[in-house]
């Protein structure tokens, strides 16, 4: 057996996502995202850093399938999505958790129904999974509020919600917009321990979010967008550790 | 518990105030065109029954004082000629007083018959399985009593079953009519709900779902709400086909048979609305799956 002569580019090649020269715009409008290039590993937790308008919420839309790039490459589990059909999709789609910066509930289901609905949609339907919801909804603070609708609770019980019903499935890849917005703080460092034993299950993690001193609290890579590029840093050192490949023009 | 409300809040919608109504009323007309079909056909075979086994012979009246005097001869010998005919059951020949009988409503009480040119009538059954050859008959009729016509009633009864037949048909169509009419009524709805709950069906995508488990929640919806609307349209035609029946039972219409349907004819209208939400469902299904295949 002849040893494996560039494992580095076979760890690439593994990458849960894939980025190359990514370009996005909406419609004929400006680009919003220009030359953006970076790699997650499987099981790696990723901060998305960069000011308000920077691009977060629509780079990780892409990352999510809502939306395709206008141009550039975009590999998920090692598949260009370019080639991806709808079922295709829709498969991929189960593997991947979202927590949606607007929480995006149904408002005429409850909070448990809403947790349950991705195990529904890819036909779960043992009714044996209510303890489990259940216990995921006591775990983010919420068991008084099983049965509420959407529209009656406050905005940080809607966000709870939203992170639970991402994290229902066990997805391998959790992609979060600003989960902790609307929480105060001592939730929002109980959310993120939730996301690190989630990952340290094997799910890789992205998560965006402005919260500077979240970031600085809990040791993991920055990808920050700035003026339409990208850029990793190391949470403790901040070094640069990939150039920026362009930005928009 | 969990899992069994919808997704998309369908039931909410204008479609889901509007269509158990517009299936009743679709369901409520198409019964009522199959009920009339379903007559006709029975009323066909009704009279085809009835007439196949008989004919009249019409004797001519005799203008002429000789002639009338040779009438009851011609008469006897014209009998005599058909009971020596194979097949031939019966031959009748009808009174003066019952022919009068017939003719009063027509010539009015006052008309004396002796004073009319009246033909003579023989009635005549015959075994339908050995029926006489006519043109034969007609022939040796013709020459024991010179001018006697035969009817068989078969100019009649093909009149009236063209007639029957056209009608039928009418009904038919209006029954295709209502079908086309309910698949893009629901076709229809289909694609507003679509567009209505587009946010639903967006995150239920994005969450993992494939477009059939979407068209899954708008085809139980057409398929309950259809099913529900033409229940009601069906006992409501139920109820007009008796009023009419009891109608018709007082009044002395005797060429329609009775307006009672047979087993298979209740199991056809008690299929109508299932077949009709069953439509609505597979429009609602092939709507949903074409539509959000044409998304990217
Ligand atoms: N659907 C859209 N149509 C057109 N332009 C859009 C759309 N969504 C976002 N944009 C534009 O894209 C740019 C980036 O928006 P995006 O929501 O990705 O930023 P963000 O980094 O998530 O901001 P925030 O931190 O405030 O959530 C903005 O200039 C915004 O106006
Ligand atoms: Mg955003």
């Amino acid at each position: 057996m002849p040893s494996s002569p560039a494992p580095q580019v076979k760890a690439i090649g593994k990458d849960l996502v894939r980025f190359e020269d990514v370009a996005l715009r909406y419609g004929a409008g400006p680009v919003v995202l220009g030359g953006v290039t970076f790699h997650l590993a499987p099981g790696s937790f990723h901060f998305l850093g960069g000011a308000s308008g920077a691009g977060k919420s629509s780079l990780l839309s892409m990352i999510y399938l809502a939306r395709r790039p206008s141009s550039g490459r975009i590999e998920l589990f090692g598949r260009d999505v370019a080639s991806l059909t709808r079922l295709d999709a829709a498969m991929m789609r189960r593997k991947i958790g979202v927590v949606f910066q607007d929480f995006r509930l149904l408002d005429h289901l409850t909070a448990l129904e809403n947790v349950a609905l991705p195990l529904k949609v890819s036909g779960q339907r043992d009714e044996k999974v209510r303890r489990h919801v259940a216990e995921l909804l006591a775990w983010v603070g919420l068991a008084e509020h099983l049965e509420s609708y959407p529209p009656t609770l406050s905005g940080g019980q809607k966000q709870r919600v939203a992170i639970a019903r991402a994290v229902v499935g066990r997805p391998s890849l959790l992609i979060a917009d600003e989960p902790t917005g609307n929480v105060d703080d001592r939730m929002a460092v109980r959310l993120l321990y939730l996301f690190e034993e989630l990952n340290k299950l094997g799910t890789t993690i992205v998560i965006a979010t402005h919260n500077e001193s979240l970031v600085a609290r809990f040791n993991h890579p920055i990808v920050r967008l700035a003026d339409g590029g990208v850029r990793v840093e190391r949470a403790q050192t901040g070094a640069q550790t990939r150039p920026s490949k362009g930005s928009a023009a | 518990m969990l899992f069994r409300r919808s997704d998309v809040p369908l039931k909410g919608d204008a479609s889901g105030r509007y269509l158990p109504w517009l299936a009743a009323v679709m369901v409520y007309l198409a019964s009522l065109a199959l009920v009339c079909a379903l007559t006709m056909n029975r009323a066909i075979t009704h009279w085809q029954e009835g007439l196949s086994g008989s004919l009249t012979i019409q004797i001519p009246h005799d203008a002429d004082a000789a002639g009338a005097a040779g009438a009851p001869e011609r008469l006897e010998r014209v009998v005599a000629l058909l009971m020596a005919t194979p097949g031939v059951r019966e031959a009748e020949v009808l009174e003066p007083a019952e022919i009068e009988r017939l003719l009063r409503p027509w010539l009015g009480g006052a008309a004396g018959l002796d004073d009319l040119p009246v033909p003579q009538l023989v009635s005549v059954s015959f075994d339908p399985a050995a029926a006489p050859d006519v043109d034969k008959l007609a022939r040796e009729v013709a020459g024991v009593a010179p001018g006697a016509v035969i009817d068989t009633h078969r100019a009649w009864l093909g009149k009236v079953r063209d007639l029957a037949r056209s009608v039928q048909w009418v009904a038919v169509l209006v029954v295709a009519l209502i079908g086309a009419c309910a698949i893009a009524i629901v076709a229809f709805a289909t694609r507003m709900g679509l567009s209505v709950h587009g946010n639903v069906i967006q995150l239920l995508h994005l969450i993992g779902a494939r477009d059939s488990y979407v068209a899954g929640q708008f085809q139980a919806h057409a398929l309950t709400f259809v099913l529900r609307g033409g229940i009601a349209g069906l006992v409501l035609a139920v109820g007009t086909v008796f009023l009419i029946g009891q109608g018709l039972r007082g009044s002395d219409v005797m060429l329609l048979p009775e307006l009672t349907l047979q087993p298979l004819d209740w199991s056809a209208l008690l299929l109508l609305p299932v077949f009709v939400a069953l439509v609505a469902m597979l429009t609602a299904r092939v709507t949903v799956m074409r539509t959000l295949g044409r998304m990217p």
